[in-house]
């Protein structure tokens, strides 16, 4: 008896968790560069060789799904998506961050920032956007060259991971960590799109159907502790006479 | 409890406040010279359940660890100075600016804003002023016998008298930002520098940058009402759906309650 009681709640546990990433999922549908996070249904089936129960009992380990978002026009000039696999750097003291949301805005120097002003990497130092030119004449090409009125000001650094992007640590605020001997290498086939932005890749009817499967196995979960109760009851009632 | 609630309430705050903007954007679809906003959304710190490399057993690392995401916020609100439509209107005093200039506007305290609506008026001093009254920064003033004003595309402001004589009375200047979206709003169409856009650089209309001064146009709103509208609808459905994931939550909950039934 006691072992369904823990494996019961072993289980509720993992569910509650499992809520609660699906819930997160949900509130980023509309957030640039968002990747959702997989949770153990998508990878249970992902691996189709282990069970569900084994997924779940694993902690549900939750790794971010990577998938390409859909490029929207935004038409501003410092909007950039990426298509194909690759990431944006920023500066941040403690190191570089890895983002694919690529809002950008000038700081009063005139360097590339994104929005919480950490500036962003270019393969040979910041960014710098001259004085003398318009932002709007700032134009950026597929392989991430920045022109300002027609001269080079730097190239976007683009990096991927091509091998361990899953050990990437979500830094919160868009931003990915790249954890101790995990190295970016410069992307191949990202492309810069200027005046688009990447949607999140969240896909709310999975997310839907997620959660109603979530909520069922929940109910199932508590379906068996009250006939686990009424079995224990019956028993009880008998043994006392 | 769960976290669920809380993260879910975060989504529906933002879509609230994305709802919020769009309201603003359409309500001033026909204003001239405003500059629609963007809402930029991050997604929250992630609380961390167990990091990965973890040792589960001797000489065996967890290959990912377990965090959990709070939910979303509202990073910025950002004004996208892209060009509106010109719109003609024929009349001498209204001009647009073709290009990333705003008209200087002296502010009763002293202070200088920064405007795109350039339908000015000749107030009872025959200064320059916009609709609301204050003048143009360096002020113009055009002589009471004037019988025709003319406004050239460098801003230069041309007088006929009733004579016929055509004299220059003063030249409209332009300020631009090295940032603009970092300009903050003050409303009536006027706008204030920050530490962020940078200090406005003055020049003529026609020099790097400025842009040139179109007279007998006004520049529309920049707000596509498609465009709004879609985001409109995207915003509903997203705040739907948090609020589903809140009841679905409820529900869960409220199934352990029942146990005790």
């Amino acid at each position: 008896m006691a072992d369904i009681g823990t494996e019961v709640s072993a289980s509720l546990d993992a569910l509650t968790r499992e809520f609660d990433i699906i819930a997160h999922n949900m509130a980023n549908v509309s957030t640039a560069g968002f990747k959702r996070r997989c949770n153990s249904f998508t990878r249970a089936l992902d691996a189709q060789s282990s069970t569900l129960d084994d997924q779940l009992e694993e902690n549900a380990a939750a790794a971010f799904d990577f998938s390409q978002g859909g490029l929207v026009q935004t038409d501003r000039t410092l909007d950039f998506a990426l298509y194909g696999k690759g990431f944006f750097v920023m500066e941040s003291p403690e190191g570089p961050l890895y983002t694919r949301h690529g809002i950008f805005h000038t700081n009063q120097n005139g360097q590339i920032v994104d929005t919480e002003g950490r500036l962003v990497a270019g393969t040979s130092g910041p960014l710098i956007v001259p004085s003398s030119v318009d932002i709007s004449q700032v134009q950026v090409g597929d392989d991430g060259q920045v022109r300002a009125a027609g001269a080079s000001i730097g190239q976007f650094r683009i990096v991927e991971f091509p091998d361990n992007e899953d050990q990437l640590l979500p830094a919160g605020l868009n931003c990915f960590l790249a954890p101790e001997g995990v190295e970016p290498v410069d992307a191949l086939d990202a492309m810069v799109k200027q005046g688009y932005k990447e949607a999140s890749n969240v896909k709310l009817v999975d997310e839907l159907v997620n959660m109603i499967m979530v909520s069922r196995l929940y109910e199932a979960n508590m379906k068996l502790v009250s006939a686990t109760r009424e079995a224990t009851s019956s028993v009880m009632s008998v043994a006392m006479g | 409890m769960m976290r669920a609630f809380s993260t879910s309430a975060t989504g529906m705050t933002a879509q609230e406040t994305l709802v919020n903007v769009i309201a603003n954007n359409l309500a001033n679809v026909n204003t001239t010279g405003f500059k629609r906003s963007q809402v930029e959304f991050q997604d929250l710190l992630y609380a961390k359940l167990s990091e990965p490399g973890t040792e589960v057993s001797p000489g065996i690392n967890a290959p990912t660890g377990l965090e959990v995401g709070n939910g979303v916020r509202v990073a910025a609100t950002l004004r996208v100075f892209s060009p509106g439509e010109f719109q003609a209107t024929g009349r001498g005093l209204d001009m647009a600016i073709r290009g990333n200039g705003f008209l200087q506007v002296l502010m009763p305290d002293g202070d200088i804003r920064y405007t795109r609506n350039g339908a000015l008026q000749i107030n009872a001093n025959g200064q320059l002023v916009t609709l609301s009254g204050y003048q143009l920064e360096p002020s113009i003033s055009v002589p009471t016998d004037a019988a025709s004003i003319e406004v050239a595309p460098d801003g230069g402001v041309n007088v006929t008298d009733s004579t016929g004589a055509r004299s220059v009375v003063g030249t409209i200047q332009l300020a631009r930002f090295v940032n603009p979206s970092g300009l903050t709003s003050e409303g009536d169409n006027l706008y204030a520098p920050t530490d962020a856009s940078g200090d406005p650089v003055v020049g003529t209309a026609g020099e790097d940058g400025f842009g040139l001064i179109q007279a007998g146009f006004l520049e529309k709103s920049n707000v596509q009402m498609v465009n709004e509208l879609v985001n409109l609808i995207t915003a509903q459905r997203a705040y739907e759906i948090n609020s589903r994931a809140i009841r679905a939550g409820d529900e869960m909950l409220r199934n352990t309650n029942n146990i005790f039934r």
